[in-house]
């Protein structure tokens, strides 16, 4: 009994290997043809997919701004500091705020002159124009309704002069951000269901080329399954191969973006991770481009096979 | 073993390929079907193999009605079958040896085995050493000996043959008959249709004579 299992899985294995071997030789025999398939197939699964990395890297600079997201609230001129630091230890006691920092006008100041590069215009005034500033780290959970609630409670403090907090853009983005995936994803399906139809396509034109040995196999008793299968692994072919082609796509723009994308995050204050070649997205595209070459395959085998009979 | 029971054949557009067929072939016989061309000959094969099915009476095979056997049963009956064709049917993209190894390989035989069995195969037919070229670089008596090969690799316990002589000088024609007769002699239920009258009463065989697609 289990000498027959074990033989009968052997042979299993090997129709499975010569099913694939005839699919290799087959896709291998019009080099040309296969490959120009293979790229289309490729840059058709790497408009979506590349799309979807963008949207990605914009969710993570948005993301990162959402957690350190605070308010600044200037103080009134004449406030000293000791008050300043009651307030902001008063402050912390709320709900949404993480934890409150004084910036003093000496600290702006220094900061200012760091950064802006203003530093001789800076030494020719009197006195320091900058103001105190509470910065109000808030909550990375807290919503952007409970923010600007609480912005405008601070406004009516006695001890603030103004507030600002920079939701608006990150709000706007999000919102484009959120609209703009949905037009990829439905773009990802459609596009999806061109590369079936390319597979699907090519399939049939390789049933029809091998009409003659068809209807051999059918004369010798070979079973639809027998027959089928060589197609469903060219289907198989194709789509991992495709896959493979649009991850290496995909990551050479992104290596193309780097630079540009890197300089972008670095004016928002963010870090981004491009991630070129990375094994995630090999991992995410391989069984998407399975799926569709499979499903392409059996389109074409169900449709055409069975018009194939021997004469 | 193989049994007509007022069996007909009506193709699409009225014409009859076989009408009211009744006869019996014992397991092991080996008999000829003569007539004309399109006297119903090759119809009588092909329904025997389901390459069409009878549109009227009961064609039974070991007992069982074949008529109105389940498509997806077809590959299994037709594995008990080997088919030899006038025009050989082979690919011409593949090597004899694997022309030949085919019935093997949808039957899922392992590796080994299909070696061995085809070479024994290739061995009865005398082309052993032909086993690796193209069968296209074959004579046409070569060619039909590589489908015999096919034929019989699988040892099926019946063999159809239509005009497997069809195209052969009359020697050619000899050598072919000898190795249906050896193969009858291993039990093989044998038909052979062919119009070559000379060659089938040399052998002193059963013969079904069709005439317009009737027995006579």
């Amino acid at each position: 009994m289990r000498i027959t299992l074990t033989a009968r899985l052997s042979a299993w294995f090997d129709q499975h290997r010569r099913s694939v071997n005839r699919s290799y030789l087959e896709m291998r025999r019009h080099p040309l043809a296969t490959l120009m398939t293979l790229l289309v197939i490729g840059i058709t699964l790497a408009l979506p997919a590349s799309l979807l990395s963008l949207l990605k890297i914009t969710q993570t600079m948005t993301g990162d701004h959402q957690q350190s997201a605070s308010i600044s609230l200037f103080l009134k001129s004449g406030i000293v500091n000791e008050k300043a630091l009651r307030v902001a230890t008063d402050l912390e006691q709320r709900l949404q705020i993480d934890h409150v920092e004084l910036l003093t006008s000496a600290d702006a100041m220094e900061e200012f002159r760091g950064r802006s590069g203003f530093g001789d215009a800076l030494d020719a005034l009197d006195e320091n124009p900058l103001p105190n500033v509470l910065l109000i780290h808030l909550l990375p959970d807290s919503s952007s309704i409970e923010i600007r609630k609480l912005a405008a409670e601070l406004k009516e403090e006695s001890i603030t002069d103004s507030i600002e907090y920079d939701q608006g853009w990150i709000e706007r983005l999000q919102a484009i951000t959120r609209a703009i995936r949905r037009v990829v994803q439905a773009l990802g399906f459609g596009l999806g269901l061109a590369v079936m139809l390319i597979i699907g396509n090519t399939i049939r034109l390789e049933i029809m080329n091998r009409r003659q040995e068809i209807e051999v196999t059918r004369l010798v008793g070979g079973s639809d399954g027998f027959i089928r299968r060589p197609f469903l692994y060219i289907g198989l072919g194709y789509g991992l191969l495709g896959a493979l082609i649009a991850w290496l796509l995909v990551s050479i723009l992104l290596m193309l973006l780097s630079g540009p994308l890197g300089r972008l995050a670095e004016l928002y204050d963010t870090a981004i991770s491009l991630s070129a070649f990375s094994l995630h997205a090999l991992l995410l595209l391989i069984p998407i481009g399975i799926s569709f070459g499979l499903a392409g395959a059996w389109l074409a085998v169900s449709r055409h096979l069975s018009s194939i009979n021997p004469e | 073993m193989i049994r007509f029971e007022k069996v007909s054949k009506r193709f699409p557009g009225g014409h009859y390929g076989v009408s009211d067929i009744s006869l019996n072939i014992e397991s092991g016989a080996l008999a000829f079907i003569t007539g004309h061309s399109g006297a119903g000959k090759s119809t009588l094969l092909r329904l025997i193999a389901l390459l069409d099915r009878p549109t009227r009476g009961q064609l039974l095979i070991d007992g069982r009605n074949i008529g109105r056997l389940p498509e997806k049963e077809i590959p299994a009956h037709r594995r008990r079958i080997g088919l030899i064709f006038q025009d050989h049917r082979l690919l011409n993209d593949r090597s004899v040896f694997d022309n030949v190894a085919l019935p093997l390989h949808v039957r899922g035989f392992p590796v080994r085995e299909v070696g061995k069995r085809v070479r024994a195969s290739l061995d009865k037919v005398g082309l052993l050493k032909k086993e690796k070229v193209l069968p296209i670089t074959l004579s046409g008596g070569e060619q039909q000996r590589v489908g015999i090969a096919r034929a019989i690799v699988s040892r099926p316990p019946i063999l159809l043959a239509d005009e497997p002589t069809g195209n052969l000088d009359p020697e050619l024609s000899h050598e072919i008959m000898d190795l249906f007769l050896a193969f009858n002699q291993l039990g093989i239920t044998t038909l052979i249709a062919s119009h070559d009258l000379e060659l089938i009463n040399k052998l002193d065989r059963p013969v079904i004579n069709l005439h317009q697609g009737k027995l006579t």
